[in-house]
């Protein structure tokens, strides 16, 4: 059982710390309050369900209708990955490539709308149109299956049941770190510092020669492409997809949660942000029922972890803005060397 | 030799004409001065001449090339660059940082910045430029503070410094010196004077005549979005702040 939930925890501390880090560039670094986040959550499911699904329906050239479609083509094709893991792990990366470009591209797409916009109504836009895709792919079960569902490839049909959820778990894990490494790495540079500057001053950044607009695009790119691998895992993990799943509560406010919580602007206090909200996520998913009882809570002990979340957002708010770990300056190779020179003189 | 020259710039702000017919020439090298009562539209004229307003009619040229309404990130590239009258530093980051934002490295792309050597050659040349500027300005001692911890007067000079890592053509200023001390005041106008020996020219809006009138080469007087009074070198200066007319605008402050 501990064992199980440490999985689960580990498991959901990736795909969160994806989605997060991604974030936190768009909000922590440069400031777009991207209150539509979970669209390219969403992008990663409609990579795997909405194109690899279809794209196994027309290989395996199964008849029918596409809902029940994917059921056989997956099927299919699960008892290839069985006999053969490389087919499995084909699959994931096609999924991430297909998931990354397609989020790069409604990242791109996304922001123009915002052209003209300052910030305040820029997050109540990406909203809306957030908010509206959501409703279409829930609504129209041509998509991703709708409130119906489909199912997904299980990539990794070959392992043992027993072990799936572990390995599962090393994937995301490995995927997040590499995720980690890239932002780093993207982001403790000129791009990064150029970005902090267009959230504390666009007319300064603008200025000094910088197009706001083309700096947000890329930011929503990138983040969206990286928000879409998150859910292409996701999506690949449950072995289905419905749409319900990628609600704004879950794939947006939440992890704006995590980022406050940890530090915007701060990719390792973001891990931490991450990891306090899901270790109390999913211990409180598993005892709900204890808790429903034992306290006596005369509601659905769903809502217990949303009234808990919605409090500690407003807290860290009030108490915390900089988060547990505040934001660091961006200290570039060339920076540091000539403050070593300096503090030796 | 002129650099600057605005014609009949007309600005509306709704049914207000905040300026209407402003014609000024800017000549390379000078120390052009903006004088004028609140209200009487020298930052609005800034604002235009930098991209921040759209003029309603009229025609700003800098080095004969017509840069009418042209955007504010596409004026740096023609060498303009300003300061605003209230300061506008980035806060949450350092000193250094504020400077370093000043010039564009090619590491500021996604895709360069994940490769070392695409930017950090340009880096360690900014890095350097950005500390002997500080040292110029005397912030050296400052270069890790939050901009945001600063005095007005130190803000100030963060953004001066910052408009000097571009060796930009033209340094516009919106009262670089409201509310810094006199001894701040004159550091800041020296600087200015060798920055002029340099060969960058400036149009500055000013209140404080008491500071500046040493330092100037050229004098606009607006009063209600027009120009009233102009005069060029020392002579002419004297003659235009004894102008009867000059002399009641600012009496009747
Ligand atoms: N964005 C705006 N919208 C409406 N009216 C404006 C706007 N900006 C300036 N004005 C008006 O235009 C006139 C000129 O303003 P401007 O800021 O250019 O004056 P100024 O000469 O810089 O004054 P000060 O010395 O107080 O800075 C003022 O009456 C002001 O109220
Ligand atoms: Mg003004």
């Amino acid at each position: 059982m501990i064992i199980e939930i440490i999985s689960l925890i580990l498991l959901w501390f990736g795909i969160y710390y994806i989605v997060s880090l991604s974030l936190n560039m768009e909000f922590g670094y440069a400031g777009i309050p991207n209150f539509g986040k979970a669209l390219s959550v969403l992008v990663g499911a409609i990579a795997v369900g909405g194109i690899l699904d279809r794209l196994l329906i027309l290989y395996f050239g199964v008849g029918g209708d596409f809902i029940t479609g994917t059921t056989y083509a997956t099927s299919m094709l699960n008892d290839l990955i069985a006999s053969n893991p490389i087919v499995g792990i084909g699959i994931l990366i096609l999924a991430i490539i297909l998931a990354s470009i397609l989020g790069f591209i409604v990242g791109a797409i996304f922001i123009l709308p915002s052209a003209k916009l300052k910030e305040d109504y820029l997050g109540v836009t990406l909203l809306a149109i957030s908010e509206a895709v959501f409703l279409i792919c829930m609504y129209n079960l041509n998509i991703i299956g709708g409130y119906y569902g489909i199912s997904t490839p299980d990539i990794l049909a070959f392992v043992p049941g027993e072990y799936r959820g572990w390995a599962f778990t090393g994937i995301v894990l490995f995927i997040a770190f590499l995720v980690y490494l890239f932002f780093e790495r993207l982001l403790n540079t000129p791009f990064g510092r150029v970005l902090r500057a267009m959230r504390e001053n666009e007319d300064t950044v603008k200025a000094f020669g910088r197009d706001i607009m083309m700096l947000r695009i890329k930011t929503m790119a990138i983040g969206s492409a990286i928000g879409a691998i998150a859910g292409a895992l996701y999506s690949l993990y449950t072995v289905n997809i419905i749409a319900n799943a990628f609600t704004r509560v879950e794939w947006t406010f939440f992890p704006f949660l995590m980022v406050l919580l940890g530090g915007k602007g701060n990719n390792k206090g973001v891990a931490l942000g991450v990891l306090c909200y899901v270790v109390v996520k999913v211990l409180l998913d598993v005892y709900k029922y204890n808790l429903k009882y034992t306290l006596n809570i005369p509601f659905e002990p769903v809502w217990l972890s949303y009234m808990l979340f919605g409090v500690l957002m407003l807290l860290i708010l009030y108490y915390k803005p900089s988060g547990l770990i505040p934001e660091k300056p961006i200290i570039t190779p060339p920076m540091k060397k000539k403050i070593m020179e300096i503090s030796n003189k | 030799m002129e650099i600057l020259r605005t014609e009949n710039i007309v600005k509306y702000f709704g049914d207000f004409k905040a300026l209407d017919g402003v014609s000024i020439s800017v000549n390379k090298g000078d120390v052009t001065l903006i004088i004028g009562p609140n209200g009487s539209g020298k930052s609005t004229l800034i604002n235009v001449i930098t991209g921040f307003l759209k003029a309603d009619e009229g025609k700003v040229y800098f080095e004969n090339k017509d840069i009418t309404n042209k955007e504010p990130s596409e004026l740096y590239h023609h060498g303009i660059v300003r300061t605003f009258q209230t300061p506008q530093p980035l806060k949450e980051m350092t000193v250094l940082e504020n400077l370093l934002i000043g010039e564009i490295n090619p590491g500021e792309r996604p895709l360069n910045a994940l490769f070392y050597k695409k930017w950090i050659p340009k880096e360690e040349e900014m890095v350097e430029k950005a500390f002997k500027i500080l040292e110029f300005l005397k912030l050296s001692h400052l270069y890790d503070r939050k901009a945001g911890e600063l005095s007005g007067g130190q803000m100030k000079l963060v953004e001066i410094g910052r408009a000097l890592m571009t060796n930009p053509k033209m340094i516009v200023m919106d009262e670089p010196i409201a509310g810094v001390a006199p001894g701040l005041a004159h550091d800041i106008f020296n600087h200015v004077l060798e920055l002029k020996e340099k060969g960058i020219t400036f149009l500055i809006v000013e209140h404080r005549l008491d500071i500046v009138l040493r330092y100037i080469d050229h004098l606009y007087v607006m009063f209600n979005g027009q120009i009233i009074a102009e005069g060029r070198g020392e002579e002419e200066i004297k003659k235009v702040l004894s102008d009867p007319k000059v002399v009641e605008i600012y009496i009747g402050e």
